[in-house]
């Protein structure tokens, strides 16, 4: 059975929408040719791919008709809509039906083939002329081959600068036919000769996680090493490697070695050229930087007042006051405020304006040349951290403050905003503000006190406890419910609450909680505001208000002493159950009864809300 | 350089234009791009674009950048099937070739607020250095354009700098024995302190408000090109009072607000008139 090309020529495709033909071609081969591609093609100049042993015919199919009793009225139409006489309909199962024949291979590709080249999604596409056909870019040639017959098409194109149209003798030479003339149409292929190349280089670097672009940007990788001149290692080396990868996707080596892909030229030529280029890259850099020096940080965090933050949430100078207030609050001393006040101050440099990358990071720089000790420019350079769910956390005591302060302060303006994460939509970044926030208070041992979380954003923050925390949900959403005044608190009631679910302490608490929730939790407005002593007629009744009083629970204390004492309530309740009877004929009394049972509610209830735990 | 590019440009049929006569922060911005690519009349012109860009200026301390530079602006509307060919060799006749150097084209989308417009394409790199801003625009003052049409934004210093072999702006040699820095330095000097440091408020603010009028009134009278001229002042004007840092983030984005509706309103009265002429023709 035959094997079938398709190429798609195009002008040159940004790696992004190479990324998504590479994702979309093998779905779309299977729903227009009904076979799996052997092989992908996806580059920068063309799309396509292979499939083995398509078979010569189309199967043939069967269409349905009008049911058999329905004969007379309707199997004219349906015979002539098929091009057959009414004697030639078959029936099957009670129905009328046409077996319409396969067709052949080379009849139905040419429609087959324009439904792939028009079933492409891409974020962003365009229309180029005025067939009004929309792709990522021009698509300039269409070539599809069946073996040795060309079904669309005529030729094929090599590298844009060496070679012109290439013949394809036949469907499977394809790849090394474009070999030989300097195109490597096999995504993997380029990306294995880049990185062995890189490899020969040796010691190369990609923070900014260039290749995966590299690998779209050229058809003929070619990797050459190069130097700059030394005077730019003056500059901070994140200044040196930042330009190096975002504008020019080069790789840095250590000192001033770097590599970079070309897609063809003379070597020398090439490399010479491009280290021009980052030269003056670096020269322009190193005026950006010195100007932004003699700028000076307190002049810049001076301009703050006329940057937005967001819409609608002020400027960043006002940010920096409230993350400041809050810095104070979770105990910050000199250092931490000292760098709340700087810690903006770099959106404002030009630096940052050209590489937004290098916030925090270069705002630590302008801090360490201004002569700010090291406490405070750690904490600017840290406030970022941790930038991902698995990422480092600042190492010291103002860099721990001053990045929970500043993720705090994103919350809790975007809350107020209504800027809510929903579904995968997080253009704040919340999510991940409030996991370093939790991360903070867990691994950091911060103390971030509940108090300073609004309602939504705490329980939103609280949430992420679920998934972070090694204990069962149930457990995680009782402590929620604790008095326990800090993140930490939570985490390490809920830790305990697990730890301790098998103990007889923890059994008489929840048991006297269970009980007095049931009957008296659903019968709150029944109850009375306060428990009045001299309603209590009962010996059981009294004796619980008196144990009730000698119980001891603290939110945030010991939860073995708290279960102890606790626990002195379950035999006392057990024997209130045997003797009093809550719903009592007496309002009075028996609103006084709903009363105690609450008060015992809520006062194990400040260990958490154990009605969450599933016994 | 420009010699070399007018003949090529000519020699395939483009009109050959001359700079406009007010400020332009881009070629694209020219009546001779931006109003001639909306609307169904084919066009083909190439012209030389000193572009003016106040927040880009640096005292003509720093060598690489400059509130005022030329651009090479080809258009072809609509574009042809070849036109990166044509493209390819306009280079080559600049004495580029192409065999010995790395070049690439490196996605690069445009987007001009201001102008309503927007296009996909690329920067093209010349071993690196982006010579060249190339888009197929897609919309113009708010309309998708009827004939998808092709612009090529070649950077001049930038291109000179690589043919040259020269390191920055400064040292080109402008003509013989004369340096772009011994022609431009000390212009960009005091245009820098004009426009950072000297150029007044609030005259500046009231002229956006003459020229915003003015446009309207014109409008009204269906007078489209001299209300694109005012379109054209207003941006400058708004440019200008950016540089001095009279703008407020909230307000600029009501000043780039302002401007977009003003060419939106042009682009509609240009297309209008377009439509006239061609039932005037019939």
């Amino acid at each position: 059975m035959p094997s079938l090309l398709l190429e798609i020529g195009c002008e040159e495709l940004p790696a992004a929408a190479c990324r998504e033909a590479e994702a979309q071609l093998p779905e779309l081969a299977r729903a227009h040719v009904g076979a799996a591609a052997s092989q992908l093609f996806v580059g920068p100049r063309r799309i396509g791919f292979l499939v083995d042993d398509l078979p010569e015919r189309t199967a043939d199919e069967w269409v349905k008709g009008p049911p058999e009793n329905l004969r007379e009225r309707a199997a004219a139409g349906f015979a002539k809509k098929h091009g057959v006489s009414v004697e030639e309909l078959e029936v099957r199962d009670g129905f009328l039906g046409v077996t319409v024949p396969g067709r052949e291979l080379r009849e139905v590709l040419p429609e087959q083939i324009d439904r792939i080249v028009r079933g492409f999604s891409f974020t962003k596409s365009m229309r180029w002329d005025a067939s009004g056909m929309r792709f990522a870019r021009p698509v300039r040639w269409v070539l599809a081959m069946l073996d040795a017959e060309t079904i669309l098409g005529e030729t094929s194109f090599g590298h844009r600068f060496t070679h012109g149209p290439v013949e394809i003798p036949n469907a499977a030479a394809y790849a090394d036919q474009l070999r030989a003339a300097d195109v490597e149409p096999v995504a993997d292929e380029r990306r294995r000769q880049i990185v062995e190349g890189l490899d020969v280089v040796g010691g190369w670097r990609d923070p900014g996680g260039k290749l995966a672009e590299v690998v779209h940007l050229v058809e003929k990788p070619i990797v050459l090493e190069s130097r700059f001149d030394e005077r730019f290692l003056q500059l901070p080396e994140r200044v040196v490697v930042t330009t190096m990868q975002s504008h020019q996707r080069y790789f840095p080596i250590e000192g001033n070695r770097f590599a970079l892909v070309a897609n063809g030229g003379e070597a020398d030529v090439v490399a010479a050229g491009h280290t021009q280029v980052l030269e003056a890259r670096l020269e322009d850099a190193t005026f950006t930087f010195e100007r932004d020096v003699a700028t000076g940080i307190d002049a810049l965090a001076e301009r703050l007042g006329s940057i937005t933050f967001f819409a609608a949430a002020g400027s960043f100078a006002e940010k920096a006051d409230r993350v400041a207030k809050l810095a104070r609050r979770l105990g910050g001393g000199e250092a931490s405020l000292e760098a709340a006040r700087l810690a903006k101050a770099d959106q404002a440099s030009e630096l940052v304006r050209e590489f937004p990358e290098l916030e925090g990071y270069i705002g630590a720089e302008y801090a360490r040349l201004a002569g700010y000790p090291d406490a405070v420019t750690k904490a600017v350079e840290e406030q970022y951290l941790p930038d991902s769910a698995g990422g480092p956390l600042p190492q010291t005591e103002p860099g721990k403050v001053l990045a929970a302060a500043d993720k705090l302060d994103t919350l809790r303006v975007a809350f107020e905003l209504g800027h809510r994460p929903s579904g995968s939509r997080d253009p704040y970044g919340l999510r991940r503000a409030a996991i370093g926030l939790v991360r903070l208070a867990l691994e950091g041992g911060l103390t971030i006190d509940r108090e300073l979380l609004p309602e939504d954003v705490r329980e939103f923050v609280e949430e992420r406890l679920e998934s972070l925390l090694n204990v069962p949900v149930e457990y995680v959403r009782a402590a929620r419910a604790s008095t326990a005044s800090d993140l930490g608190a939570v985490a390490r009631r809920a830790e305990e609450l697990y730890g301790e679910r098998e103990s007889p302490e923890f059994e008489g608490v929840y048991t006297a909680f269970d009980r007095a929730h049931r009957l008296a939790g659903k019968a709150q407005e029944a109850a009375a505001a306060e428990l009045d002593r001299g309603l209590l007629v009962e010996d059981a009744e009294k004796a619980l208000a008196e144990a009730l009083a000698k119980v001891a629970i603290d939110g945030n204390g010991d939860l073995k002493a708290a279960l102890q004492s606790g626990a002195e309530l379950a035999p006392v309740m057990e024997r209130f159950f045997d003797e009093v009877l809550v719903m009592a004929e007496d309002e009075a009394v028996r609103a006084n009864r709903l009363r105690l049972l609450l008060d015992v509610r809520d006062t194990l209830g400040a260990l958490g809300d154990f009605s969450q735990i599933p016994r | 350089m420009i010699i070399a590019l007018e003949r090529y440009w000519a020699d395939y049929g483009c009109v050959l234009m001359q700079p406009y006569h007010t400020e332009l922060a881009a070629g694209t911005m020219n009546p001779n791009t931006f109003l001639r690519c909306l609307g169904p009349k084919p066009w083909n012109v190439a012209y030389v674009e000193p572009v003016i860009r106040p927040l880009d200026g640096r005292y003509g301390e720093n060598p690489f950048r400059f509130q005022h530079y030329f651009q090479y602006q080809v258009v072809l509307k609509p574009a042809p099937e070849n036109v990166l060919d044509l493209y390819w060799a306009s280079l080559e006749a600049l004495g580029i070739d192409l065999r010995r150097h790395d070049m690439r084209l490196v996605e690069d989308d445009w987007e001009q607020p201001t102008l309503g417009a927007w296009g996909l394409g690329w920067e093209v790199w010349c071993d690196g250095m982006e010579i060249t801003q190339w888009t197929y625009f897609q919309q113009l003052g708010g309309f998708d354009v009827e004939l998808v049409p092709a612009e090529m934004t070649y950077g001049l210093e930038r291109l000179a700098m690589f043919l040259q072999g020269k390191r920055t702006a400064f040292e080109l040699e402008w003509a013989r024995g004369v340096t772009w820095g011994d022609v431009y330095r000390e212009a960009e000097r005091e245009w820098s302190r004009y426009n950072f440091e000297e150029a007044p408020v609030e005259v500046l603010t009231r002229r956006f408000d003459e020229y915003e009028a003015e446009c309207r009134h014109l409008l009204e009278r269906g007078l489209s090109l001299p209300a694109y001229d005012q379109v054209l002042k207003c941006s400058h004007t708004f440019n200008l009072l950016d540089a001095r840092g009279a703008i407020s983030v909230t307000e600029r984005a009501a000043y780039i607000g302002r401007v977009r509706r003003l060419a939106r309103g042009v682009a509609e009265a240009y297309l209008g008139a377009d439509e006239e002429d061609a039932v005037a023709a019939a």
